[in-house]
């Protein structure tokens, strides 16, 4: 039948174009084709179910463990007399800003307690405030000129043409958190450890040993807090728990921790100094002591979760197991093709 | 029988030229040897308009409209402002006037110094590149600065550059080809002595000689040729793919002309450069006299000359203006289904992206006016700058900007909503799925050595989503090669038992100078009719064999080629032609004794019973589509002098001499009758001496004719009409077009995968009717509804009663449950000049759509389109259409796909088709199997990449609700940047390439299957829907249960975001894994691999000093919350979907989930019971 070839088709005869036979180009190559069978179904229903609800409550039982102290003081340490003007309570370097009140010990804590502080409805992961900081002058000396990305807290002025970097800089780095916590318990001053409470990666690297604050809360407004000028950034580790912005609008941050441990009913005495202006935007200031577990600190959320979805795969298995009994289908029957279907009916 | 084509236009019209005024006539007129099927055909498509796409009309008008403008062009004077003036062999004269191009050639696109803004801006022309380059310029914005530069750029940089580096090696390629093109030496004429000269520096208006076997340089027109009547052979394989020789002439006034030793000079006067490879149309200026010129006196780019020793001509077009290279452009563009209705979505999706926008920006606004008052104090936000002499706002501009600028902002951190990503992971994915069609064993045709072939990139598809199914018959269901299978001759039928010759011994052979010559292809014969053409007596039977065989061997338009074997002893002789028709009859002549084995223009060889005989040919009035006949009249060794015709029935009947013999002619029609019904392609031979006045009379009148300078074609044809009379029946013969392999088994297969197959032909009705039995399209069952009319009164009549019958019996058929029969429509092309473009059409479709097999017989071209158009145009259905020949070529561009068949009629159906292949029946697997695999692929791949964007954006979103509405995200921007690019680009792509919902041979043995494509089912507005809230509320989990695990905790941003970003990317690639339904090892490698991949970009990112989140992930993985999140978050946001599918599965399972089920399970017992369709029987 190929008679009609003239000599060139010929000589491309010779080259046959036939595709070279691979497993791959055919699209043959072995696979494995799992089909959820109803034994499969049911069975990772089961696993889940089975996996999922230890887990919630093993961590519903750590959640429970933790022992937590909430205290909100930003109310009650605002003096009677300057309840109706907060702002200019807490603007004012002149007034007494101590205050002291009491809390008891709910349930014994064993060490280490965390000691945290928490803002509520303080955005640090507001654009604005996110944006400004500089990475590369809080790592090196050499960079301390750095500051484009800190604005509007760069520079300080000296004359008008001339200015000086502030280190750090930055809003986020201005608004350092400035109050403090001393706890007395029994007459004597708890230890709180302030020592390690930054990422080891941050003392390490991020935060040069080399950087001193400089110009640092120079001139007005004042965001926040000093910082000690003859100590290297790397050991100020509360500017470095500050810096690591937070996710969500309430959070806590680490204060220090207290290595002994507090019995069930201790009372404990707290003076703090209520420095940090979170008036002027309706934020709210509290003290948190908390132990910890492997689930970090008090949260149910997560073991009613795991318990639910534990419950409800429990709960599809039991009606996968009944669907199958009362309605089964053989699988791959032809009879049930839609075409084979019809001629039947 | 009437024909639908209209009269020729009347003789006396000017400028007309021998070969360009054959009128118009398809491939597919099965009666008549097609001389010059295919330049008459496509110059009516190609002169209409040079573009491929011209718009036409289909109706009646439409045809005669086409036909006659094909034709007037041809007569027209070329207007002296189109034409380009070129004298020969004065290229200095040629070029001083206008600027010819040269005849280098440049493929290449870019220069090293254009192709950077060059190809920037070619790549720019795309929506997707556009819109990713809007956003990367509004976020250089400093007061919209989202992202950093870096970050913003990338994935517009890395797509640019990938394109850049594939678009400059193919550049690079074309390049080196074209450095060889251009460089080739070739013959031209300088001072009257012919030299070697580049190929590149040939100019417009040289003299070029080209010896046997060479490739033509550029375009020229014929002057002269070794033949001394000017004949030269070319080949055109590298222009259209047909190797058949083509015969080409120099004009009688040059041919005599020996350039070199006789002045050449002339003003050749043709039209503008065009792409229309079939036709020319010029004329030249010699010695004062005006000489036509067509396109059979031109030789273009890329032919090779055959058979002839040199041919002189002058280059008229050179370089890219030759007719080879402005062919050079890719297929046409269509967009395929499934892409629209994406685009419908992706508007949907942009309203989503709207939304989203504009509800943090009116949140931004009201939380702007709420906090007015403490914006200047509050430490996250400080409105002012203190740091200057004059306190002023810091990027504060009033709250109107603030939302306008948080709109703007929030446009660019949600921009992935809409996937443009998508655009260009669907390109590769149907590159992807083209190299694996192409690939296909199974669609590789052994007897022509094709491949499949994919040309158009953009609807692969589509082939998985067919409804309708036209295909041409000559040369698509059937083979097209025509094998003579019986003789009537002289009344008496031959159609007795066969002997077929094989071996070395067998067939008839010759013995020239002790070689052994024998015709190519075997032939076989009836044995009978053997056993009487040998004996050579004077009886009445034996002499009308006699002139019924020379008939056979002589009056055609065949060159005989011998070819060497391997044996020196044995050679081959290979007739070559243009119609296939001709061919066959040649080789039964030669497998009878009658061989002829030289032909030139004054004379033709015929070896008749070992006998060389010699005759002058005298005359020969080539075929045309009016008098559906040719003629050559034969000058006898005895001097005595004969005219032999062969042709259609139809016309030759009635200049058949009846009184002669009227059994004679009455059995004969008898038996074309019984030939034609079982669908066998009939001619009928006739003859008639000639006295010598008579000679005379026609000598001088054809002689005046042939040298005519004005209507030389129509006095030509007076002529032939004057000298076709009163012939003597000499017999008729019966050629076989053989069915294609695979064709009744590929239509059952098409039927069952509920396509409707409509074949459109241009044979006649029985041929047609025939044909459909054969190929199992038409069942004895069926109810055959016949349309034949000739008024469009009677049309519509017979229309309303075909459909009163059919819904008649489609009543009956549903009473008695019986879909066995059912109704088949014949209509023929007459009665479509009636219907298509008037009224009637609404109920031919009507009635078309209730039938199971639309058989259209006698349909010219541009019907074919018609009748595509008429379904494409009511249905939301999807058409394909399927041809072979360059009257299929307005229907392949038609349909929604566009398959040609790379078969004997040459490329033209290839060149305008979306796909080629070399079998009808490969349109099984092509459609049942690569069909349906692209369109699943394509179809996941579409709404997976909608859900996987539109989940991240929805997780950036519900972040935005805690940070002020300020569009801080906690993911770092390099996350959001390689989320579409690294993390989750590369599984998507491999599953649409290679992930198959079923085995090849599911889908084969049940065509059923299809349906699937057809009615939608993997991608609808349903699916979109179902979706999307899966997708919500995936996102709810990703997003909420980290955020309420870590509420009131001292988790940084960095760290959280790291946990989405993991999440994020955990549950897009599991949810994929969830999907795949064959996991090969690449699947595996892509998607764990993505997976590793994001764990390591995050650990990297994370390992960067200068970013803020340094060291975050090392810090998290230390926590056992972090961990119990991330399972809690996989196993949550998968299970609403797991319930919901393995419900379906098992409640409502579809066809696919079945087929798959029983692949797996009862794959052994499904094969035993049903047998299997074997589509792909091995190759011969």
């Amino acid at each position: 039948m190929n008679n009609q070839v003239t000599n060139g088709a010929s000589k491309s005869k010779r080259i046959s174009k036939k595709p070279q036979y691979s497993r791959f180009t055919q699209q043959e190559l072995p696979a494995w084709k799992p089909i959820l069978t109803p034994g499969w179904v049911i069975a990772s229903f089961l696993a889940i179910a089975f996996l999922f609800i230890p887990i919630g409550l093993v961590s519903l039982f750590a959640s429970e463990r933790v022992v937590e102290i909430v205290y909100r003081y930003d109310q009650d340490c605002v003096p009677e007399m300057y309840r109706g003007n907060v702002t200019a309570y807490i603007q004012n370097s002149l007034t007494n800003k101590t205050c002291v009140e009491n809390i008891t010990v709910p349930k014994k804590m064993d060490p280490p307690i965390f000691v945290y502080y928490q803002l509520d409805n303080f955005y640090q992961n507001h654009r604005r405030y996110v944006k400004s900081r500089s990475d590369k002058q809080l790592r090196s000396a050499a960079y301390e000129y750095s500051t484009k990305e800190c604005e509007p807290k760069e520079r300080v002025n000296t004359t008008p043409v001339t200015w000086v970097p502030i280190v750090p800089c930055g809003l986020i780095a201005w608004s350092l958190f400035n109050d403090t916590y001393n706890l007395i318990m029994e007459d004597k001053v708890l230890d709180i450890n302030k020592k390690g409470i930054a990422w080891k990666s941050d003392k390490n690297v991020k935060f040069g040993s080399n950087v001193y604050p400089k110009n640092f809360q120079y001139g007005a407004p004042i965001g926040g807090g000093k910082l000690n000028e003859s100590i290297p950034l790397s050991e100020q580790e509360d500017l470095m728990v500050w810096m690591r912005t937070a996710a969500l609008p309430t959070f806590r941050k680490l204060y220090g921790k207290i290595n002994t441990s507090l019995e069930a009913h201790d009372t404990i005495t707290v003076v703090l100094q209520n420095n940090y202006n979170t008036y002027s935007f309706g934020g709210q200031k509290k003290l948190v002591l908390s132990t910890t577990t492997w689930i970090g600190g008090k949260n149910d959320f997560l073991g009613i979760a795991y318990l639910t979805v534990g419950g409800i795969c429990l709960f599809m298995a039991l009606n996968f197991i009944l669907l199958y009994v009362f309605k089964p289908r053989p699988l791959g029957d032809p009879s049930y093709l839609s075409w084979n279907r019809k001629t039947v009916s | 029988m009437t024909s639908n084509r209209p009269s020729l236009p009347t003789p006396g019209s000017t400028g007309s030229d021998l070969s360009s005024s054959t009128s118009s006539n398809n491939s597919d007129n099965n009666q008549i040897p097609n001389l010059h099927s295919l330049q008459n055909s496509s110059s009516q498509l190609s002169i209409k308009s040079n573009s491929w796409r011209a718009s036409v009309n289909f109706g009646s008008k439409g045809v005669s409209v086409a036909d006659s403008e094909g034709f007037s062009i041809s007569r027209r004077e070329i207007n002296e402002d189109d034409a380009r003036l070129v004298y020969v062999n004065d290229p200095l004269k040629t070029n001083e006037t206008f600027e010819f191009c040269g005849n280098s050639i440049r493929t290449g696109k870019y220069s090293v110094f254009t192709f950077l803004p060059r190809n920037l801006f070619e790549q720019f022309h795309r929506v997707a590149y556009m819109y990713f380059l809007i956003i990367a310029i509004l976020n250089q914005l400093p007061q919209l600065a989202v992202f950093g530069r870096g970050a913003s750029i990338l994935p517009l940089a890395s797509v640019l550059f990938v394109t850049a580096v594939k678009d400059a090696y193919e550049d690079w390629r074309r390049h080196k080809a074209d450095k060889i093109e251009n460089n080739r030496l070739s013959s031209v004429l300088v001072n009257d002595q012919f030299q070697h000269k580049r190929s590149k520096d040939i100019q417009v208006g040289e003299i070029v000689k080209v010896s046997a076997d060479e490739t033509i340089p550029c375009d020229i027109v014929v002057l002269c040729t070794s033949d001394p009547t000017g004949v030269a052979y070319v080949q055109t394989i590298n222009l259209d793919g047909e190797s058949n020789l083509k015969t080409r002439y120099a004009k009688q006034e040059t041919l005599s002309r020996v350039p070199g030793k006789d002045v050449i000079s002339g003003l050749i006067k043709c039209e503008k450069p065009n792409r229309n490879i079939y036709g020319f149309q010029a004329n030249m200026e010699v010695d004062g006299k005006r000489v036509s010129l067509g396109p059979s006196n031109i030789i273009l780019r890329g032919c090779v000359i055959k058979n002839t020793d040199w041919a002189v001509g002058v280059a008229v077009y050179a370089g890219r203006e030759t007719k080879a290279m402005l062919n050079n452009s890719g297929a046409p563009s269509k967009r395929s289904r499934l892409e629209t209705h994406m685009n419908r979505e992706i508007i949907l999706l942009s309203f989503f992206l709207v939304t989203l926008c504009i509800i943090v920006s009116a949140c931004a606004g009201f939380w702007l006016r709420r906090h007015q008052d403490e914006l200047d104090i509050m430490p996250f936000y400080r409105r002012k700058d203190y740091s200057k002499e004059q306190v002023e706002n810091y990027n504060y501009y009033g709250l109107g900007m603030e939302i306008f600028f948080s709109f703007l902002m929030s446009v660019i951190v949600f921009q992935i909503m809409i996937p443009i990503s998508l655009y260009i992971s669907m390109e590769l994915v149907r590159v992807g799925q083209a190299y694996f069609m192409i690939r296909d064993d199974k669609m590789f045709d052994a007897a022509s050595n094709t491949r499949f072939q994919c040309r158009a990139l953009n609807i692969n598809e589509d082939l998985g989503q067919i409804k309708y199914v036209f295909s041409d018959k000559t040369g698509t269901l059937t083979e097209n090669k025509m094998e003579f299978q019986f003789a009537s001759i002289s009344g008496v039928d031959y159609s007795g038992e066969k002997i077929e010759f094989y071996g070395e011994q067998g067939g008839y052979n010759i013995q020239v100078d002790g070689q052994v010559w024998r015709p190519k292809m075997k032939v076989q014969v009836d044995s009978k009719l053997l056993k009487l053409s040998k004996t050579r007596n004077d009886t009445k039977s034996s002499k009308e064999i006699y002139d019924f065989f020379l008939a056979l061997a002589a009056c055609n338009t065949i060159v005989p080629i011998v070819v060497n074997t391997s044996n020196p002893n044995e050679k081959l002789i290979d007739y070559q032609g243009e119609s296939p028709d001709e061919q066959a009859l040649v080789y039964a002549a030669a497998a009878y004794g009658f061989m002829l084995i030289e032909r030139t223009s004054g004379h033709i060889v015929i070896d008749i019973q070992g006998e060389r005989q010699r005759f002058n040919v005298l005359g020969m009035h080539e075929f045309d589509s009016d008098r559906k006949r040719m003629s050559v009249i034969l000058g006898y060794p005895d001097s005595t002098v004969k005219v032999f015709v062969k042709g259609a029935d139809t016309t030759m009947f009635k200049v058949i001499d009846e009184s002669l013999n009227l059994s004679v002619v009455k059995s004969t029609e008898n038996h074309l009758h019984s030939y034609s019904s079982i669908g066998l392609r009939t001619l009928v031979v006739g003859m008639r001496a000639l006295s010598i006045a008579e000679f005379d009379t026609w000598q001088t009148s054809y002689e005046i004719a042939s040298t005519a300078l004005m209507g030389r074609a129509g006095l030509l044809r007076k002529v032939a009409v004057n000298i076709e009379n009163n012939l003597s029946l000499l017999g008729a013969s019966a050629i076989e077009d053989r069915l294609q392999k695979g064709v009744p088994e590929a239509i059952e297969s098409l039927r069952k995968a509920g396509i409707k197959v409509w074949v459109l032909t241009g044979d006649k009705q029985e041929t047609a009717i025939s044909i459909g039995y054969s190929s199992k399209l038409l069942t004895s069952k069926m109810m055959q509804i016949i349309i034949n009319n000739n008024s469009k009164m009677s049309c519509k009549k017979s229309l309303e009663d075909a459909l009163v019958t059919s819904r008649k019996l489609i009543n009956v058929t549903r009473a008695s449950e019986d879909d066995a029969s059912s109704v088949a429509l014949i209509i023929d092309g007459t009665s479509l000049v009636y219907i298509l473009d008037s009224e009637l059409e609404e109920q031919l479709f009507e009635l078309a759509s209730k039938c199971a097999v639309v058989l259209c017989c006698r349909v010219a071209p541009l019907q074919k389109a018609g009748i595509v158009a008429l379904i494409k145009n009511r249905t939301d259905d999807m058409t394909l259409a399927i041809g072979d020949g360059a009257n299929d070529v307005s229907m392949i561009q038609m349909a929604d796909v566009g398959v040609g068949i790379s078969g004997q009629e040459g490329r033209q159906a290839v060149m305008a088709s979306d796909f080629a292949m070399g079998q009808f029946r490969f349109l099984v697997p092509l459609m049942l199997v690569h069909g349906h695999w692209n369109y699943q692929r394509m179809a996941y791949m579409i709404l997976y990449n909608f859900y996987r964007n539109a989940l991240f954006v929805f997780i950036l979103f519900w972040y935005v609700l805690y940070t002020g509405f300020t569009l801080t995200t906690s993911i770092t921007e390099w996350s959001s940047v390689l989320y579409s690019v690294i993390y989750t680009a590369i599984p998507t792509i491999v599953v649409g390439i290679l992930d198959k919902d079923l085995s090849r041979k599911s889908l084969m043995t049940y065509p059923q299957l299809y349906g699937s494509g057809q009615r939608k089912e993997s991608y609808n507005a349903k699916l979109f829907w179902v979706t999307m809230v899966d997708t919500l509320w995936q996102s709810v989990v990703v997003f909420f249960i980290p955020l309420l695990a870590f509420w009131e905790s001292d988790i940084d941003s960095s760290s959280l975001g790291d946990l989405w970003t993991l999440a994020v990317v955990f549950i897009v690639n599991i949810h994929l894994a969830m999907d795949v339904i064959r996991w090969t090892w690449i699947s595996h490698a892509s998607i764990w691999g993505s997976i590793i991949a994001t764990c390591i970009c995050v650990i990297i990112i994370d390992a960067i000093p200068a970013l803020p989140g340094y060291w975050a992930i090392f810090n998290l993985a230390s926590s056992g919350l972090f961990w119990i999140c991330l399972l809690g978050i996989l196993i949550a946001s998968m299970i609403p979907r797991f319930i919901v599918k393995m419900f379906m599965q098992h409640c409502k399972p579809c066809d696919r989930q079945i087929a798959r089920e029983a692949e797996k399970f009862q794959n052994a017992m499904e094969i035993t019971r049903n047998g299997e369709i074997e589509m792909n029987l091995p190759h011969r």
